[in-house]
């Protein structure tokens, strides 16, 4: 089946920085892609450059199986963008930013209409349709700038850091909303630094760094590249270096650290750690505060590749 | 029409930009009326007392002689200028006592003395400067009809000279008379301030083009992102955006002349048609700075706002906003100056249609108007005409 999004080669170049670097990839249809990747590395870029907007030195972009061009009006017009910006008309009530930008698309009023009553509906902004964008919370906002984006039911969205500075109420609302589009049947592109949401939404994701792709796969197969199963810490302030030391040497053990009374291991496999500490602190009567697993994360795994976090 | 409906519904919700347009112009209006209605009523243009240095340089000149002899005339109901024929040291010191406005002095070219800076003195001075002109203007038409005759094979030569100054002179008697006909009648240098009011008016309705086009623009601001993903042809967006900010500009201009006409009851003279026209091409021409400001200016809209807003300052200024004197000053010294100042162009064709019996200062301004209007856009095209960016 031929891809929804193809990008080959792609190099986005500032003067001597190249922001983009030979970026090449694929979306298939009704998928979400996670674009992930701490601020600057690359992931607005990209999307502006998928969307025509900029100039890029190399490579080819094609959508729908049509090569993307400023004036392909067809693409254009399946297509929704919802970017990090709020860029909704402060003079406009909610109803009519809606219908300003859905109208951009969509001609035809009556169809319009019903969009409009759908999007509203989508980000749950039902009992703000008179107010004002300044009237709204920031939250609302950012529902506000979506719907503007979504309302005419585009089969591909590119969404861009859409929950950034957003209340957790907003946020689940957000990504409940993009659930539903996506079961709707869109292909989404969405671009965050916000893990969690990555690994909450998108079928596959495509970890960015310095306008390069470091890794691509589905959640499971990133966190393979962690090369780590589990990760036990443990708060407490009277651990004496014999019992640390015995701790690092256990089989199963990556790697241990212990820096201001937080003890932290790192497993290979995950079989009853958590378990086999509890019984050794309680032999070995150890008083601790706190002790919890995680298993890995796309951070761990960002962590792995680049020697940073993600948030850094 | 979509894009046309919704901009111009941003356009009137859009306070700052209401008060700009809309509101600024007319506070000011009413600002000078109060201001300047009881200077003018003490101030009324009475008779005003020069003098000429009577010497033979002036003597010779018939031109010269003949203007000020027209516009001193006592049996006329109202004449401009009483005269004193005297020495240059008397005219020195006539004027040094305050006992005349300015004296006249004709040496290989002609001079206007005057000591103080004021309304007498500057209409003294722009009528001066008119006889001067009309009088080299004149000159330069003798020079070629001598010419001619004295290529031409003619049987009565003398006879020929005469017809030639007769015609000269007739011309120049037209001039002086509707100098004075129309001083008499209707002069009010108040009227110039409004006139650059007006000028303020139409360029100031450019910040609605600016805002309309802004936010179109994908590098300009996060709407203009938004805008050109869509499937809308960028082309059609703009022309609309600028069409809405047109019209939105025109509401503001016939508010404002209601408001002058109808309110302040200031008489603009017979040529509603031509002076709509002005404001028309004057709107125009501020619609393309803001346009450009818009295009070339990479800054927040606030900023661009206050270049705008500082650069139709300037310009009103210098076309006589805060006093006709400056416009008087830069038409002398800097005549280039309100011959690309927009403001200074509107202005100058107001006073054109007001003071003038012919049009060709008025299509002059026009044209030139139009041709700074042209230019604008011609400059902002490069910018419009981009549909992918290096950054944004």
């Amino acid at each position: 089946m031929e891809p929804v999004i193809e990008v080959k080669n792609l190099t986005k170049e500032y003067k001597k920085l190249k922001a983009v670097n030979d970026l090449s990839f694929e979306v298939q249809k009704g998928e979400i892609l996670g674009l992930l990747g701490p601020n600057g590395s690359g992931k607005s870029t990209t999307i502006n450059c998928i969307l025509s907007l900029l100039k890029f030195s190399k490579g080819s972009i094609r959508i729908f199986g049509q090569e993307m061009k400023p004036n392909a009006y067809d693409i254009k017009r399946k297509i929704g963008v919802v970017f990090q910006e709020v860029a909704v008309f402060d003079e406009l009530s909610v109803y009519d930013n809606i219908d300003y930008f859905c109208g951009l698309y969509v001609k035809d009023k009556k169809q319009r209409r019903q969009y409009i009553e759908d999007a509203i509906q989508l980000v749950g902004l039902e009992d703000f349709k008179k107010f004002l964008p300044k009237q709204l919370s920031g939250g609302l906002l950012r529902r506000l700038n979506i719907a503007c984006g979504i309302a005419h039911k585009p089969s591909l969205i590119f969404l861009d850091e859409p929950t950034v500075a957003v209340d957790p109420q907003s946020r689940n609302n957000i990504l409940d909303g993009i659930k539903t589009l996506r079961d709707q049947g869109a292909t989404i592109v969405y671009t965050t630094h916000y893990m969690e949401e990555v690994e909450l939404l998108c079928d596959r994701v495509i970890i960015i760094d310095k306008g390069q792709i470091l890794a691509s796969g589905t959640n499971d197969e990133l966190k393979a590249l962690a090369n780590m199963e589990e990760k036990v810490t443990i708060e407490t302030k009277h651990l004496r270096k014999e019992q640390f030391d015995y701790l690092q040497s256990l089989p199963n053990v990556l790697e241990a650290t212990y820096q201001a009374h937080q003890l932290v291991i790192v497993y290979r496999q995950g079989n009853h750690n958590l378990s086999h500490l509890m019984e050794y602190f309680k032999q070995e009567q150890i008083q601790y505060d706190r002790m919890y697993s995680q298993r890995p994360t796309l951070n761990d795994v960002f962590l792995k590749l680049t020697g940073k976090e993600l948030r850094d | 029409m979509h894009n046309y409906r919704y901009t111009l519904k941003t356009l009137f919700k859009n306070r700052m930009m209401i008060f700009w347009t809309f509101a600024f112009p007319i506070i000011l209006g009413t600002l000078f009326h109060l201001a300047f209605s009881n200077l003018e009523e003490s101030e009324q243009l009475n008779t005003m007392p020069i003098a000429i240095v009577d010497n033979m340089e002036f003597q010779s000149n018939e031109a010269l002689v003949s203007a000020f002899t027209a516009m001193s005339d006592e049996t006329s109901e109202d004449p401009l200028f009483t005269i004193q024929y005297v020495d240059e040291e008397k005219a020195k010191a006539l004027l040094k006592d305050e006992e005349i406005i300015g004296y006249v002095f004709v040496d290989a070219s002609t001079h206007v003395m005057i000591k103080n800076n004021g309304v007498e003195q500057t209409v003294f001075k722009l009528i001066c400067e008119e006889i001067i002109q009309s009088n080299e203007m004149i000159n330069t038409m003798i020079e070629e009809k001598m010419a001619q005759v004295g290529n031409m094979h003619i049987t009565d030569p003398t006879a020929m000279i005469e017809q030639i100054k007769q015609d000269v002179m007739e011309r120049m008697q037209e001039e002086t008379s509707y100098l004075n006909d129309t001083s008499s009648e209707h002069m009010s240098y108040v009227v110039i301030e409004f006139y650059t009011l007006i000028a303020m008016a139409c360029l100031y309705g450019g910040m609605l083009g600016m805002f309309a086009v802004n936010c179109k623009l994908a590098n300009m601001s996060h709407h203009g992102k938004r805008v050109a993903v869509s499937p809308t042809a960028k082309g059609k967006l703009i022309f609309t955006s600028v069409l809405a900010g047109y019209t939105a500009q025109l509401v503001g201009i016939a508010l404002l002349f209601a408001f002058l006409v109808g309110v302040l009851h200031i008489d603009f003279g017979d040529n509603l048609p031509l002076i709509t026209l002005l404001a028309l091409v004057g709107s125009f021409a501020g619609l393309t700075i803001g346009i450009a400001i818009a295009t070339l200016v990479k800054s927040n809209e606030n900023m661009k706002a206050g270049i705008f807003i500082a650069l139709t300052m300037l310009g009103c200024f210098l076309s006589g906003m805060m006093g006709v004197t400056m416009k008087y000053v830069v038409d002398t010294n800097l005549p280039f100056v309100n011959r690309i100042n927009p403001a200074g162009l509107i202005t100058d064709g107001f006073y054109a249609l007001y003071y003038y019996e012919t049009l060709d200062r008025y299509t002059m301004d026009m044209i030139a108007l139009l041709l700074f209007s042209f230019v604008m856009i011609f400059i902002s095209m490069f910018q419009l005409r981009r549909q992918r960016y290096d950054s944004i």
